[in-house]
């Protein structure tokens, strides 16, 4: 069973961590090797493309082909199934313990190293009223969304992140600025904080700051920094409007947050980006590959995501010229794929622009 | 299928069938939730023989032997619910209705 670091909350009983285990596991076995769905599906699609002496070009004629293959149907069904199972036990293991969770969020509410600012009059906006990853409640409507988000994500990176080691290699890839400055650093939509306090160990006299809307998230983010004993700050505020000063930042980061937006909302976000980060700082971004880098299963995979697994804004970030948005707002742009830098899967790209 | 707030791809709906035929749908997540529980059960007495072999405490004689008392037998039955509707709630999913019917 994989390790389960100590800021993850106590599930309600054993046999729910055993049944997550099977989750994690089961999750592997269907997306990587073990059923090899992805590869045989895509050898598939090659090979049809082939006989029909054209590319795949709308992702709606892939659509029609995997569909139409029981392997196809197969693979859909167990996908969206593992999710289902997951978020079932999650929320039955934390309903069961739900008022000694909630307290344990009080507690460390009022307790350092590091503060936690909500905003009492917050009121969030429209798009985010969605169930991302098909969680219940999405990311803020349950008190205890942050644990639930924190479980989600354990075993949705299927034991790679059970301590933290993917965000901390992911923030050390970021590059600092070309003057060496790295005094004041912006953590933009970060969740439970695992990026925030990876930046803090690398940078450990800088001045960190994690944003979010969600006032579960930031709960849970600053109970599990307090709890490691990293000095952050948690901020509730959109991360399109900040509220910070113009270029107060050296180092701006956003991890796997603008596929979860509105188009609207990804050009005001980088447009935050560009007024907060100072000239010469570094936008650190890590999402998901554009569609012109994908296999044709990967381009059927980024529509199932978004229509089956709540990432309703997905496709279009996909399809959107992100690196010409953050051109347009000064940013100079470095992407080279995560894929031939980290080690990625090819679903991954990052984006390391520097503010001009 | 439903928008969401603000554009982007339509969402499924909330118990998407992806099966042709939607018994087949509900059967398959029947097996995968079937083998979650057999995991739990099979990683359960694992733990359970480990410690009570480890610690002398207990010969397998002595599990087969075992009679629940009354209030062991509600907190079996209690559990069996549990695992029952863990199993078998996909059975409540499978859409029923013209547009549902077997042709033929």
């Amino acid at each position: 069973m994989s390790k389960v670091i100590d800021s993850l909350p106590s599930l309600a009983r054993r046999s729910d961590v055993a049944y997550l285990d099977f989750v994690e596991g089961f999750r592997e076995f269907i997306l990587g090797k073990g059923a090899d769905f992805e590869d045989r599906l895509n050898q598939a699609l090659v090979d049809e493309a082939a006989r029909r002496g054209q590319d795949w070009q709308d992702v709606e004629h892939i659509r029609e082909f995997v569909q139409q293959q029981p392997l196809g149907c197969l693979r859909d069904r167990l996908a969206r199934t593992q999710q289902e199972m997951k978020w079932h036990a999650l929320v039955r293991s934390f309903d069961e313990q739900r008022a000694k969770l909630v307290g344990e969020l009080e507690h460390w509410a009022s307790r350092g190293p590091g503060d936690l600012l909500l905003d009492p009059e917050f009121v969030p906006p429209s798009y985010v009223n969605v169930h991302f990853h098909l969680q219940p409640g999405g990311y803020f409507k349950d008190e205890l969304s942050g644990f639930l988000y924190h479980w989600g994500t354990k075993v949705f990176f299927r034991g790679d992140n059970d301590a933290d080691q993917l965000h901390a290699r992911l923030t050390r890839f970021v590059p600092t600025p070309a003057d060496g400055r790295v005094l004041r650093i912006l953590d933009m939509a970060c969740s439970v904080g695992q990026s925030t306090t990876a930046f803090r160990r690398r940078f450990p006299e800088a001045e960190v700051w994690g944003v979010d809307y969600s006032a579960p998230m930031l709960k849970v983010a600053h109970r599990r920094a307090a709890m490691l004993g990293d000095e952050v700050t948690f901020k509730q505020a959109l991360i399109e409007h900040t509220g910070f000063a113009d270029e107060y930042f050296d180092l701006t980061f956003a991890f796997i947050v603008f596929h979860e937006l509105p188009l609207r909302v990804i050009e005001e976000t980088v447009r935050e980006a560009a007024r907060v980060t100072r000239k010469g700082g570094v936008f650190a971004v890590y999402d998901f590959a554009r569609t012109a880098d994908k296999s044709p299963f990967q381009r059927y995979h980024r529509w199932f995501d978004a229509r089956h697994n709540g990432e309703p804004y997905s496709q279009d970030f996909c399809d959107c010229d992100f690196d010409g948005l953050l051109r347009c707002y000064g940013f100079r742009v470095d992407a080279t794929p995560l894929g031939q830098r980290a080690g990625g899967s090819g679903y991954m790209q990052n984006w390391f622009a520097i503010r001009e | 299928m439903s928008e969401t707030p603000e554009g982007g791809t339509p969402l499924a709906d909330e118990y998407p069938v992806y099966l042709p035929d939607p018994v087949v749908d509900a059967a398959m997540r029947m097996i995968v939730e079937l083998s979650a529980q057999l995991w739990v059960e099979r990683e359960r007495r694992m733990v359970t023989e480990q410690l009570l072999e480890s610690r002398g405490l207990l010969s397998r004689e002595d599990i087969e032997s075992f009679k629940a008392d009354p209030t062991q037998v509600a907190e079996i039955k209690a559990e069996r619910a549990r695992f029952l509707e863990d199993v078998f709630k996909e059975l409540k999913r499978i859409p029923v209705g013209p547009s549902h019917s077997k042709s033929g």
